[in-house]
């Protein structure tokens, strides 16, 4: 059995079109012989076919009955003409209406078009053998694809369909000869509105159902009115705006995006929807090395565009890197991050934030003004998504005002521009539109394109940029930061003893929830650091090279697996007793370092900041400590030397006090 | 309810049931074929009462071979002594059944609204199609019935037609419990029914004149007409010549 139509929703049918009919009795006026269109007789060889009406006459009818003029007339016939109401004698592929003597015939009130019935496969499949049966090797190319397609599909009705063709074409045989040939006409017009041919669209795609008929008068029952008083409401609650403000604004997108708009200015290339040639999706991809010039106007259009778009990104994200100042945007980042990622890992990737650069002594610590501080600290005592949103959008602000136009002069963007392509408009034949539309294909799947994305951000966090405040001296990876803050560039070490974690003043431990669930087989620190540096986006420059002196290879792995871990979530503590020769320990600055100071080679307890305590911690294997403050005080005990610097954030001693972790 | 027909018994001339299931299939599916040609004529300038009672008795003559047609194969199928090649072809008719059953069942539904709009009782607008004849043999030709009965055109009035138009509405909501009945009662899994026929249906017959009156018409435009008559007179005016040039020449020979 058919699977009826379940688009229906168990609801009954409402059909979007309003216009069908309008124009089924706008069709039956014109059938009037009196006020009606005139019609002729078509003279074919053997015999005389009746009401065949002219495109003119239709036009001077259409123009009279509604009082407008020609060309609107005719624009109206071709409607009609394309939805099938009218179809052409000569030329039948083509459905519009010319205003001369050709020909056209009223379709037959069986084959009008309508949306309570979908149009079945199964009929085109019986339509089109039919036309085999009459003659071999009269279906067109493309009616010769889909016949072997519905093959395939409906193989197991094939032998019905056969048997119906041929039972419709006996049948048809049974009337007169003019007969068969109108109604041959009429169900080929039929056909052409519904299954049109390749390059021409169909007049009845109308897009979603709509959940109410149109054409149906409304019962004004008390929800009927119920509806309209929660309308009106809405209504009068919407905020205002000065229409000379609206307008102004409307008018100054308009003339920024006017030429970017791929329906009001040619999209070069090629729009892909029109020639099928893809090459302007490849140019225009997510990650693409090379930009387009149109691409690269828009960045200067706004800052949030800029943001918006990944390429662009990534060149701000270069260019802050060379001004020292890529805390801003990694900030950013995290909190978007956090703001749309999973709600498992919410709470600590806020504390996570916090800790990298909003707490006093964080490695990336960024400028917000007091008062937003304030907001912040007190909010991250019960974090949710939108926690960091008033720093978040300090930092957007901050960043727009300041780096954006120092952006727009700076050497690397004027790079980009001038090596930026402005691709020449293609031409094609119909020959060559015809075998691009065989070529097409599906684009990638979205699993895949899912994984580049998440390697993508991997290696950049991987080999991520400076951090200006920790130029500590040892290598260890702070793979739990490596997401956001990146890698510090370590120098060599001084220690081989244990290594360190770069941005040791930030809690490692609080972090560790990544690092504890890494299996043990991703930790490999063979010397794959090559490819990670190699893998840093071609917009890396030489200034970069500085970090790819430290023997990246362990914290590469890592930050590779953990910044995936994050962003999954996992909580497996148990596992970090396998991390050992990571990292953790820090001896590093307990405080924000100016760029360029040398870090403190021993920890100093002393400098503690008022705001925070921080404890001196150095386990003798860099032992990473899970993210419960309950675990924390567990693991304290068992360090003997080394010192893990935690910034343990006011809240945490509330809640530790409470007992509540 | 459709009235019990002794007709169809006849039809399977063979005792096999095989071959009784495969000729009321048969015959179902010519009489839906004739449902559809006599619904494509409604609205039209052809639409009149013995288009309505020629589709009132098709459908009939449907539903009762659908109804033999049901229980014939229903029983076959839930046999479960049916051999394995047996099986497979009783599915095959069994397809075919449900699938004919649910053309029709569209049709009639289509045929619903359009005898809603266009009522001859109220002598609604019809649309001028250019249908010239009539379609009594078609009917004929799904009743099975060799001779054209020409029963009277009588004036068709609103309670007739309103009558007419309620017991339309019991037949499809028949139909429809019919074919759901059919899935509850036989599981034919419709991926293990494989095609036995060709994909290309042999060409049924060389119908030239028909044909040639539509690829004149699609051609019209184009001029073939013209080149054809040009190549024709081309070679009479050859022909004429080499007559021209033989007498010519037996004139100077003689």
């Amino acid at each position: 059995m058919t699977i009826k139509n379940v688009r229906d929703h168990g609801q009954r049918y409402r059909p979007r079109m309003a216009c069908l009919k309008k124009v089924e009795n706008v069709v039956l006026e014109m059938q009037d012989p009196k006020t009606g269109v005139k019609s002729q007789t078509q003279r074919l060889v053997i015999t005389t076919i009746p009401h065949a009406i002219t495109g003119e006459d239709i036009v001077a009818w259409i123009a009279n009955r509604f009082k407008i003029d020609a060309t609107e007339a005719r624009a109206m016939g071709t409607m009609m003409v394309a939805f099938g109401y009218i179809y052409p004698l000569q030329d039948h592929k083509r459905l519009m209406l010319k205003p001369d003597t050709s020909l056209y015939r009223f379709q037959t009130p069986y084959f009008w078009p309508a949306q309570q019935w979908p149009v079945e496969d199964t009929d085109y499949a019986i339509y089109l053998a039919k036309r085999n049966i009459r003659k071999k090797g009269m279906l067109e190319l493309y009616e010769q694809e889909q016949y072997n397609n519905l093959y395939k599909w409906m193989n197991h009705k094939w032998d019905f369909i056969v048997m119906q063709a041929k039972e419709q074409y006996r049948a048809g045989k049974e009337r007169k000869k003019p007969d068969r040939v109108v109604f041959d006409c009429q169900e080929r017009a039929y056909w052409v509105v519904h299954r049109p041919p390749p390059g021409t669209v169909s007049a009845m795609d109308y897009g979603h159902d709509r959940m109410v008929d149109p054409n149906m008068e409304e019962k004004k029952t008390p929800d009927y009115y119920r509806r309209i008083i929660m309308f009106t409401q809405q209504c009068i609650m919407r905020p205002r705006v000065k229409s000379s403000v609206s307008i102004g604004a409307l008018v100054k997108y308009t003339t920024t995006y006017k030429e970017h708009d791929p329906f009001l200015h040619a999209c070069l290339p090629s729009n892909p929807w029109l020639t099928d040639d893809v090459t302007y999706w490849t140019l225009n991809m997510p990650n693409v090395e090379i930009p387009t010039k149109m691409r690269v106007e828009r960045w200067t259009f706004s800052f949030g565009e800029l943001l918006m778009d990944p390429r662009g990104r990534a060149d701000f994200r270069l260019f802050l890197k060379k001004e020292f100042s890529g805390e801003n945007l990694a900030f950013w980042e995290a909190c978007e991050d956090l703001k749309w990622g999973a709600a498992e890992t919410m709470k600590e990737k806020a504390q996570q934030i916090y800790k990298t650069f909003l707490a006093r002594g964080a490695p990336r610590w960024i400028n917000i003004d007091g008062k937003t501080m304030d907001i912040t600290v007190k909010g991250l005592a019960h974090p949710h998504r939108y926690v960091l949103d008033a720093a978040q959008t300090h930092i957007y602000m901050l960043m727009k005002k300041d780096s954006f136009g120092r952006y727009l002069k700076s050497p690397v963007f004027k790079e980009t521009q001038k090596k930026a392509i402005a691709p020449e408009p293609q031409r094609f034949t119909e020959t060559q539109l015809e075998q691009n539309a065989k070529r097409r294909r599906p684009s990638l799947s979205p699993i895949i394109l899912r994984q580049q994305e998440e390697e993508q951000k991997a290696k950049l966090a991987a080999s991520g940029p400076v951090d200006i405040t920790q130029l500590c001296r040892f290598t260890a990876p702070v793979p739990h930061l490596a997401v956001y803050t990146g890698i510090c560039e370590a120098q060599s070490t001084a220690s081989p003893g244990f290594m360190t974690l770069p941005n040791s003043a930030a809690c490692p431990s609080p972090i560790s929830v990544a690092i504890d669930s890494t299996p043990a087989s991703e930790r490999r620190f063979d010397g794959n650091g090559g490819p990670s540096s190699s893998h840093f986006p071609s917009i890396a420059e030489a200034s970069v090279s500085e970090e790819e002196n430290q023997p990246p290879a362990p914290k590469s792995r890592m930050a590779l697996s953990l910044s995936r871990l994050l962003r999954r979530g996992c909580n497996a503590p148990s596992v970090f007793a396998s991390l050992s020769p990571k990292c953790a320990v820090a001896s590093g600055g307990g405080k924000v370092q100016p760029l360029g100071v040398e870090p403190l080679a021993q920890p100093q307890p002393r400098r503690i900041a008022n705001f925070f305590q921080i404890k001196v911690d150095i386990p003798p294997e860099c032992r990473i400590y899970p993210i419960d403050s309950e675990d924390e005080e567990d693991d304290s005990p068992d360090t003997a030397r080394g010192g893990v610097k935690e910034i343990i954030c006011p809240w945490e001693t509330v809640t530790k006090q409470e007992g509540t972790g | 309810m459709p009235l019990s027909n002794n007709k169809v018994a006849d039809d399977g001339t063979s005792t096999q049931p095989l071959q009784e299931g495969k000729a009321l299939v048969d015959s179902l599916i010519k009489a839906v074929a004739c449902y559809r040609h006599l619904a494509s004529c409604i609205g039209g300038c052809t639409d009149n009462s013995s288009l309505r009672r020629d589709l009132w008795q098709t459908r009939e003559r449907a539903q009762t071979l659908a109804l033999s047609c049901r229980n014939h194969l229903t029983a076959r199928l839930r046999d479960k002594t049916l051999p394995e090649a047996e099986r497979k072809e009783t599915e095959q008719l069994w397809v075919a059944f449900s699938s004919c059953l649910e053309l029709l069942h569209a049709d009639m539904c289509k045929v619903f609204t359009m005898v809603k709009q266009f009522s001859l009782a109220n002598n609604s607008t019809m649309v001028q199609t250019g249908i010239q004849g009539g379609t009594t043999e078609v009917a004929a030709r799904a009743l099975s019935l060799h001779g054209l009965q020409e029963a009277g055109d009588g004036p068709q009035t609103s309670s007739m037609e309103g009558q007419e138009l309620s017991q339309l509405e019991q037949e499809i909501a028949q139909v429809d419990r019919t074919l759901e009945d059919m899935e509850l009662k036989v599981n034919v899994l419709r991926w293990t029914v494989e095609a036995l026929g060709p994909q290309y249906a042999d060409p049924v017959s060389t119908d030239s004149a028909s044909l040639a009156l539509l690829s004149i018409d699609e051609e019209a435009a184009q001029g073939f007409c013209s080149r054809s008559q040009m190549f024709a007179a081309m070679m009479l005016c050859g022909v004429a010549i080499f007559a021209v040039v033989l007498s010519v020449c037996v004139v100077f020979l003689v």
